[in-house]
């Protein structure tokens, strides 16, 4: 039933939202609010990779399931780095007391 | 029918995608995220992976949203929060970069395929006698996904256990509340 | 032997034959769907819970030497719709700063969690809605919306004590998940499967209840503790503490949010139950029916070499399914009396078409017996074992219920602190530790598919280990259950007075 969609639709799908997310990306500045944005473009990836290995010739040797598998790692990165950034911004955020990212400017002259 | 379920299943998860990246309120954003995520899901589901569809809900859902929202409550105040946006030619400059690179990718798939091309799927044949691993890997993808983690990926697999571990271990080391800290950062009291 | 096993060694039978059961879907079939949405949702499931919750106040009111409700109809019996009418039409308000849309969507989340969860349990024979090849991963998946639910709740409440409720609550539920999930994890590897169903049939021809076994039985009262903190009731009912903070994160709702939120919460305890059952008491089945099932005997019409043939010519085959929507097994006992068991995947005619998941060298001549336990597929419409499969099922489930109420009406209610470490030095080292232990008993009992003797052995084997490793773990941790260990206590007030709450509650 769904063989009827066309493999790019997927693509533009997946370009389009990991677009908005690099524009969230560049324009928020609470740094959780990048976080979010940051799993879009991570999602949008996902996306890529099941479409590719759904439409695409299986590549000799490789087994069956190469997007999939690598989306299974970029879903299980996704998960540890919101961990470890949620933990770094709770940190910052004790610290400074703001979340924003523009202000961790610590380092800059 | 399913092209039109598909354009009106997309068209919400950008019109969500797009609420995350400009809710005022962080935690609306979050829940955009989610509708987003949910849709995410469902493509996958169009795609024949009901696994990873399910994986999806389970850690984006399940997880990773709910840690994000934890860490909106643990650092604003509770009631949403304004300005978390960056204002006049910031603004500008991003939508400008991500619509170019919008553009960019679009024009790329377009090279690849062209938009008129509306080329079907390779449809495996789910009977018995006829399955290829392919197939046999769509239609029992939990198995499949189980066997290909412990012999062909096994190495990835372990290092990704370790990430997780490394991972866990540091969120808990930085996350945790530390007294002497504290009171030093309050002796202190720098100012942003 | 069948060329499954070459390509991927995955035994596609079951997923098959469902893809091939539900691609014939009719008119019929849709008509069944519809019924089972229709009086599921709004007959039957929120019945029982009205049922469920008039028979806590009932048991709560013995327990604590009182009568409980018998105003409302014969004993109390009308109690529920009295309740319901007056939930009803009660004023529905929403707090004046709550943000309204999130207010109102978060009861309905937990509502539709609490539904979906119920979709993939099979109650009796046809009475499966929808048997998912990965439903256990679904059931946890759909499950875990409830954290996001709690946690809309309390913050668009705009309450200070819905917050604090939200915020235990997501702690604990996302605490607790974890070991939920790895204590079914025997149950995954004994089964071969994640499909519920086949989990039940596993049990119920096979295996008998996974419950009779050292592994099973800690791993079913790890599963059972952790159900318990999952739905937030007694004693890990901290979301919604009372004493301490009010209603916790349904503070600010009434009227029928409060009831959605209500039915919800039940909805999950009988959810919980069945999965229980489901996953170690048998769905349906009667305890030892496993070992004692009924059995079918065969004789082969044609010699067989396991090494080279897939399929079996039988003389008689009328009890075998055509099209199950799981395989099922057969034994072959050939003249020397050695006994080789193989997963059938369908039949036709009167041949038998086998897999296998290992190669296997066994030969029988046609003086060889065939026995198989005769075992209806799940996807029947209906089937007369199902008057007492259901019963049985249901017995066991209500009974579970009872054990919760009756925890709830002896334990007082956890620490905070005491439920974290709980979770986190307890129950996931014991939960980590029985998967090992259920591996000794998998390779012991299950896979040479042994007799009595090896159940025997492994009885003694895993009951040494797991008792070693519950004495070990809470050796370990003896020290964090001590009593008033002030240096223990939680503080929301850390010690320069800088306050946590104050920073987390600033906007009100």
């Amino acid at each position: 039933m769904s063989q009827q969609i066309p493999l790019t639709w997927f693509l533009y799908f997946a370009s389009a939202a990991f677009a908005i997310g690099l524009m969230g990306v560049l324009m928020r500045r609470n740094a959780i609010g990048v976080l979010m944005a940051i799993e879009i473009m991570l999602n949008a990836a996902n996306i890529n990779f099941i479409a590719f290995w759904r439409y695409g010739d299986a590549p000799a040797g490789e087994g069956p399931l190469t997007g999939v598998m690598m989306a299974l790692f970029v879903v299980t990165i996704a998960a540890a780095e919101v961990a470890v950034g949620v933990g770094l911004i709770l940190l910052c955020y004790r610290r400074w007391r703001v979340a924003d990212v523009d202000e961790f400017d610590t380092l800059s002259g | 029918m399913i092209q039109a379920l598909f354009i009106a299943l997309s068209a919400f998860g950008l019109f969500m995608a797009l609420g995350t990246v400009f809710a005022r309120n962080l935690v609306h954003a979050a829940l955009y995220l989610v509708a987003f995520f949910f849709v995410v899901a469902c493509q996958f589901v169009l795609l024949e992976a009901e696994f990873m569809a399910a994986i999806q809900v389970l850690i984006y859902i399940g997880a990773v949203a709910v840690l994000l929202m934890f860490g909106i409550m643990l650092t604003r105040n509770i009631t949403g929060d304004e300005t978390t946006i960056v204002t006049g030619q910031w603004r500008l400059l991003g939508i400008g970069v991500a619509g170019a690179v919008m553009i960019v990718l679009f024009l790329g798939i377009n090279g690849f395929k062209p938009w008129t091309d509306l080329g079907v799927r390779p449809e495996f044949p789910v009977t018995a006698e006829s399955t290829t691993p392919r197939g046999q890997a769509i239609l029992a993808m939990t198995p499949t996904v189980g066997r290909e983690m412990m012999t062909r990926y096994v190495v990835p697999f372990e290092l990704a256990g370790l990430l997780l571990t490394a991972a866990l271990v540091g969120a808990v080391v930085l996350a945790q509340y530390d007294r002497t800290d504290e009171t030093s950062a309050a002796a202190e009291s720098p100012q942003p | 032997m069948a060329h499954f096993e070459m390509l991927t060694g995955t035994d596609l039978t079951p997923i098959l034959a469902q893809r091939m059961y539900y691609e014939q879907v009719d008119l019929v079939l849709w008509f069944r769907w519809g019924l089972y949405l229709f009086a599921g949702f709004f007959g039957v499931f929120p019945l029982i819970v009205a049922y469920v919750v008039l028979a806590e106040r009932k048991i709560a009111a013995r327990f604590q030497d009182r009568i409980g409700p018998n105003r409302v109809g014969p004993f109390g019996l009308l109690q529920p719709f009295a309740d319901f009418i007056k939930l009803i039409i009660k004023e529905s308000i929403v707090p004046k700063g709550a943000n309204s849309f999130v207010h109102i969507l978060a009861p309905i989340l937990t509502l539709i969690s609490a539904f979906l969860v119920l979709a993939v349990i099979p109650f009796g024979i046809g009475l499966a809605p929808v048997d998912l090849p990965s439903g256990l991963l679904y059931m946890v998946s759909v499950s875990s919306i409830a954290a996001l639910s709690i946690f809309l709740a309390g913050w668009s409440s705009r309450n200070k004590y819905s917050l604090l409720g939200a915020m235990r609550g997501v702690a604990q539920l996302v605490s607790y998940e974890i070991p939920q999930v790895m204590s079914v994890l025997p149950v995954i590897l004994w089964s071969g499967s994640l499909s519920l169903v086949s989990i039940v049939q596993t049990q119920q021809y096979d295996q008998g209840w996974f419950l009779f076994s050292p592994p099973g039985i800690l791993g079913f009262f790890l599963l059972l503790i952790s159900s318990i903190a999952e739905v937030n009731r007694a004693p890990f009912d901290l979301p919604e503490a009372e004493s301490e903070i009010i209603a916790g994160f349904h503070t600010e709702y009434s009227g029928m949010r409060f009831g959605l939120f209500f039915l919800g919460e039940y909805l999950n305890v009988f959810a919980i139950c069945c999965l229980s059952t489901t996953l170690f008491l048998g769905g349906g089945s009667l305890p030892l029916q496993g070992y004692f099932a009924g059995e079918s005997h065969h004789m082969l019409a044609a010699p067989f070499d396991a090494s080279r043939q897939s399929t079996i010519k039988l003389n008689a085959h009328h009890e075998f399914p055509e099209n199950p929507s799981t395989g099922f097994k057969i034994h072959i006992t050939n003249s020397a009396g050695d006994k080789e068991a193989f997963q059938v995947s369908h039949r036709v005619g009167n041949e038998l078409v086998l897999m296998a998941n290992r190669p296997v060298e066994f030969k029988a001549d046609t003086n060889s017996r065939v026995s198989a336990a005769a075992r209806p597929s799940y996807a029947a419409p209906w089937h007369l074992s199902n008057l007492l499969m259901i019963p049985v099922f249901f017995a066991k489930v209500f009974f579970l219920i009872f054990v919760m109420f009756w925890i709830r009406a002896t334990l007082p209610r956890v620490r905070v602190d005491r439920l974290m470490s709980f979770a986190w030095k307890t129950m996931v080292p014991l939960a980590i530790a029985n998967i090992f232990v259920a591996t000794i008993w998998f390779e012991i009992v299950i896979r040479p598919a042994g007799g009595f003797t090896s159940r025997v052995i492994a009885w003694i084997v895993t009951g040494i280990l797991t008792a070693g490793v519950v004495a070990i773990v809470f050796r370990i941790n003896r020290n964090s259950y001590k009593a008033n260990d002030p240096e223990r206590r939680p503080t929301l007030i850390s010690r320069s007075g800088d306050s946590l709450l104050a920073a987390t509650t600033q906007g009100l």
